[in-house]
């Protein structure tokens, strides 16, 4: 199964793509993709429901949420209730050590995403604040990436032996899809996406050769 | 092909690419027509001391290549907004490549929207956005 575990909607404040029109897209493309996760910028979107769309497009829609730290932006999996009373997901000063042990302790996970990005991405920060404790993913493959920037991410996960998922990172619709995660597992909600981040049975994936 | 109305956008159609004018000299014309004539958009070694690559295409000159990109496809459309996501710098003599597509057509109001997107020739997206149209029913 194959899931773009990075995109944004209308939702998010830069997001330009309004979510039916992401599942029109990738049925009418065929983009190779079996659903994905939005994470919205600096929230957690619990008053929206796609179980309707999901059903009728034949896809998995599921939710989580990019949050920002000192070591850059951080993909959230599993976000519960309890979990968003932890911090402040608003906040674009936390801390990812309080961020992935919150993650740890509600049962989600904690992906830094586009590590290889100035300013933004984990890879930038570690000279400066050392390699962070409890990070066990990143992601490699990012739809939005530039110049070397994936690069860095895979080199830098290679380093320190951290696994790798993709995402597109789209805020506007024909970018869905661009970059995904490839699971062993059938992933229908947020639970069974944590589990298979889990079991580390997945590799990131890039079409981007292939949307350009 | 031209469009003319609503019904002859489908889906998922694109817009023909549009390789835009980055040179200097054009710039260097938009700068005076718009008053966008800092030396950071109009003098490469300028703006290299300023810290960029090179000087940059102003956004609104941008969008203004995002604009003419529909107008080419859809001349008699009404553009109601471009809403543009300036992620990386558009650099003056620079070749750069503006694709657009279809994503969203409501019948009733015939408005349709474009997702837009402004790569250079290593294919990173430099600018990227949506406009909603306005074609007759």
């Amino acid at each position: 199964m194959i899931l773009d575990l990075h995109a944004h909607s209308i939702k998010s404040d830069d997001g330009r793509a309004k979510v039916q029109n992401y599942c029109q897209w990738i049925t009418t493309r065929n983009v190779p993709i079996d659903g994905f996760v939005l994470t919205e910028h600096r929230q957690f979107d619990f008053e929206s429901d796609y179980s309707e769309l999901a059903q009728k497009f034949n896809l998995t829609i599921l939710k989580g949420a990019e949050v920002e730290t000192e070591y850059g932006h951080v993909l959230v999996f599993g976000v519960t209730k309890p979990l968003t009373e932890e911090f402040d997901f608003s906040n674009i000063t936390l801390k990812l050590a309080d961020v992935v042990a919150a993650a740890n302790k509600h049962g989600a996970v904690a992906v830094p995403c586009h590590p290889g990005r100035v300013r933004v991405g984990m890879s930038a920060h570690i000279e400066e604040h050392g390699v962070p404790e409890g990070v066990h993913i990143v992601e490699t493959f990012n739809g939005g990436s530039r110049g070397n920037e994936d690069d860095i991410a895979q080199t830098m996960a290679d380093k320190l032996s951290y696994q790798g998922i993709g995402g597109s990172d789209a805020h506007i619709v024909s970018h869905i899809g661009r970059c995904a995660t490839r699971f062993s597992a059938v992933i229908n909600s947020e639970l069974e996406l944590v589990a298979a981040l889990k079991s580390g049975e997945f590799e990131a994936l890039t079409f981007k050769e292939d949307a350009a | 092909m031209t469009i003319v109305k609503l019904a002859d956008v489908e889906f998922g159609v694109e817009l023909p690419v549009f390789e835009p004018d980055t040179s200097l000299a054009n710039v260097q014309r938009f700068g005076d027509a718009s008053g966008w004539n800092s030396p950071r958009f109009t003098d490469h070694e300028h703006a290299r001391k300023e810290g960029f690559p090179g000087a940059l295409v102003p956004g609104i000159m941008s969008q203004g290549f995002l604009a003419a990109m529909i107008h080419r496809w859809a001349p008699g459309s009404v553009i109601e907004n471009v809403d543009t996501i300036f992620r990386a710098p558009v650099i003056v003599d620079v070749a750069h490549r503006i694709s657009g597509v279809v994503t969203d057509i409501d019948e009733d109001t015939g408005l349709v929207e474009i997702d837009l997107t402004l790569v250079n020739a290593a294919e990173e997206t430099r600018v990227l956005g949506t406009a909603s149209v306005r074609l007759p029913v």
